[in-house]
């Protein structure tokens, strides 16, 4: 514990550098302004800028990262506040008592509140990020092929199965058409080249920042221009640094939503956006106006602030202890990590234990940036959300073909955007969510040699991935999770259950 | 995107085949044409699937190096496959099960004759334009100069419902064309010493 905070301490001291902060600052703007364009997202930002930052040191880059993720998924608030559509999809649950808020002319408060919410909602998070991060390196540690095959299983299934808008089969298929992306390429156990047809830039597997750059990136450009009209911003002229009583009253909501979002971000896979609905969902049910709650509650736009952005630091545990992604940025993350030479994963803490608290540190500064420009930039910002999208988009996507391209200088990635997201564009009409689909390509691999070298080690046999307590813990939660999408089995259930209630209450 | 509100069709309540309805309804996406397009991704999923998993059993199993039989490259693909095929199939059979009229696949074809599909195909053949035509053909500066200018001046002029004056758009395009090209171009390739396509 006392070495944990030295470590902390340290972790804080290393970015007192005036370049540090510097890059704090344009990287926690440059991210809210993200966040605040509709069809910019945290995923997308990241994604984009991991070209940015490939000539600086990779703590330096890590952390412009983190500052852009952690200020998009703030920015989105602005705009579900001023405009009714949610700047990233993380801010959905915002838009619903943001905007009424605003319509009643008390758009200054929401913005304020939203920041400090979100502020608050990040530092819950980091608490249990630096408190859980240790405990489960300590346990991941024991962990072998057999507990990373149903890992990287687990974190498909259970990202398809909570992401998908209404039809768990469409999150599968995601997850599924992730995987199989994931199998392109040479395979890690015999050097094998699989599904190459011959090309020799698909030997080295299609990378992950093109593919996201293109599912991320073109396609929310072609949602985007599909629609006819552009929305109205909405006037907010009152006051906007939130009074200290009403971020006090309301501090049990805040704690609770930062709980729950943090716990939400840590399933892996599963990010900011199903952080804001849980805790909006359970604010709902624990409050006493909850008749108020999509009328302009304040309750309610905190819960939803407090959640998303609490699920940023909960979504770093599992990625920085197991290499598993917990939302699709984190995915990126990662891929930005390797590039830069970071492992994530059980060994981190053994082999780059400073790391693990410098992401705290990271997170806390982008914490106080969104604070300091939330407030202080409200008349930019709002100029900024004016620019139209006629004129943004194309730029946006010149910076989607040089981003793709630059990572490793050949066209070839080009065309990977391109197909993705062409092909994003139309899975995302027919409602497939897109999180499984990054999380299979990033865990292919993992599932693919865990699984055969488990195998390997049992000489064929099946028992260890069934009988090693861990394994069996998570093979029965992706049964039960698959299960419980098919309709008979929930329905049943749901009647057992709920006998009394009678069975119309078919849970979602 | 105005469907008529119910399908009438749809075996209402206890069996309906489209699970998970949420009866809030969170969103235009649902309805007869959605059908439709579940039973094409369907079958098209399924052949993906079938595919793969055949060509993962055809993969070499490498006898000759030795390797343990449970470790061939091919059994996580063909497993995947399987079970691709195995959504697809679901997926198809129940949109089959959901309304038999012709409706569905009228209204499937009416997405893509609307102003909306419009727009998307004119943003995809930009960028596909840009992209795999003019990068590469002309230096990167003019290229993406050109890409910008010709979105900003589409969708001002064409697709606008209160198009500005031509010689402002094109003006003020041209402006920004420029800005663009030459400034992504100059950063990235003394700032981050990216040598461009």
């Amino acid at each position: 514990m006392l070495e944990g905070l030295a470590l902390l301490g340290d972790g804080v001291a290393h970015f007192l550098t005036w370049q540090s902060l510097f890059n704090v600052l344009w990287a926690t703007l440059l991210g809210i302004i993200i966040g605040l364009l509709p069809g910019l997202t945290a995923t997308m930002g990241v994604a984009l800028l991991v070209t940015l930052t490939y000539p600086m040191s990779p703590d330096q880059a890590i952390l412009s990262l983190m500052c852009i993720y952690v200020g998009a998924i703030y920015g989105g608030s602005r705009t579900a506040i001023l405009l009714a559509i949610p700047g990233t999809p993380a801010s959905a649950a915002t838009t619903l008592d943001g905007n009424p808020l605003a319509m009643s002319g008390k758009g200054g408060l929401a913005m304020g509140l939203a920041t400090t919410s979100s502020a608050l909602g990040t530092l819950v998070g980091i608490v249990c990020l630096a408190l859980l991060a240790p405990l489960l390196t300590e346990a991941a540690l024991n962990f072998g092929s057999y507990e990373f095959f149903w890992l990287a299983l687990f974190g498909v299934v259970i990202s398809g199965r909570l992401t998908a808008f209404d039809d768990p089969i469409k999150g599968y298929v995601a997850g599924l058409l992730g995987l199989l992306v994931a199998m392109i390429g040479m395979e890690g156990l015999h050097g094998f080249r699989r599904f190459t047809f011959g090309m020799p830039a698909l030997g080295g597997g299609i990378d992950l920042i093109p593919a996201m750059v293109g599912a991320f990136g073109l396609a929310e450009i072609l949602v985007v221009m599909k629609r006819k009209v552009s929305a109205r911003i909405f006037d907010a002229s009152d006051r906007v640094v939130p009074r200290f009583k009403d971020v006090w009253k309301y501090r049990r909501t805040t704690v609770r939503s930062g709980v729950i979002g943090t716990f939400v971000g840590i399933v892996p896979g599963v990010g900011e956006d199903i952080g804001a609905w849980g805790s909006y969902a359970a604010a709902k049910r624990k409050s006493a106006e909850a008749d108020r709650f999509g009328k302009g509650s304040l309750e309610g736009l905190i819960a939803a602030e407090t959640g998303n952005s609490a699920a940023i630091p909960g979504s770093m545990i599992p990625t920085l202890t197991l290499a598993l992604p917990g939302s699709a940025a984190a995915a990126v993350l990662i891929a930005a990590m390797y590039i830069h030479g970071i492992r994530p994963g059980p060994m981190l803490l053994v082999e780059n234990a400073p790391f693990l608290y410098q992401v705290v540190a990271m997170l806390a500064l982008a914490t106080l940036a969104i604070l300091v420009l939330g407030l202080a930039l409200t008349r930019v910002l709002l100029r900024v959300m004016t620019v139209p999208r006629e004129r943004l988009m194309p730029v946006v996507y010149v910076l989607c073909v040089v981003g793709s391209f630059a990572i490793a200088q050949r066209m070839f990635d080009v065309y990977v955007m391109l197909a993705f997201g062409i092909i994003g564009f139309f899975l995302r009409e027919m409602r497939y969510p897109m999180a499984p689909l990054v999380m299979g390509i990033i865990l292919g691999t993992l599932l693919d040699v865990n699984l055969r070298r488990g195998l390997a080690l049992s000489n064929g046999d099946l028992t260890p991935f069934f009988t090693r307590p861990v394994s069996a813990v998570i093979c029965g939660l992706v049964v039960l999770s698959i299960l419980f999408s098919i309709p008979v089995i929930q329905r049943f259930v749901t009647r057992l259950f709920i006998k009394d209630r009678g069975p119309q209450s078919g849970g979602g | 995107m105005s469907h008529e509100s119910s399908d009438p069709s749809a075996p209402p309540g206890a069996g309906g085949p489209v699970p998970d309805q949420p009866a809030d309804g969170n969103g235009d996406g649902d309805g007869a044409h959605m059908v439709r397009a579940d039973l094409l991704t369907g079958v098209i999923l399924l052949v993906i699937g079938v595919a793969v998993a055949w060509a993962s059993w055809e993969m070499p199993r490498l006898e000759v190096r030795r390797i343990h039989p449970a470790t061939v490259p091919g059994l996580v693909p063909g497993l995947l496959g399987i079970a691709l095929a195995i959504c697809g199939a679901i997926l198809a059979a129940r949109s089959v099960r959901v309304a038999a009229d012709g409706a569905g696949w009228r209204r499937f074809g009416a997405t893509f004759l609307t102003t909306s599909a419009a727009r998307v195909a004119a943003t995809m053949v930009l960028a596909l334009g840009y992209a795999l035509v003019l990068v590469g053909w002309l230096p990167f500066w003019a290229a993406s100069a050109a890409f910008v200018f010709a979105f900003i001046v589409l969708f001002e002029r064409v697709f606008a419902s209160s198009p500005h004056p031509l010689w402002r758009t094109v003006l003020t395009a041209g402006v920004q064309a420029i800005i663009v090209g030459v400034t992504v171009s100059v950063v990235f390739q003394t700032g981050f010493l990216v040598r461009l396509p």
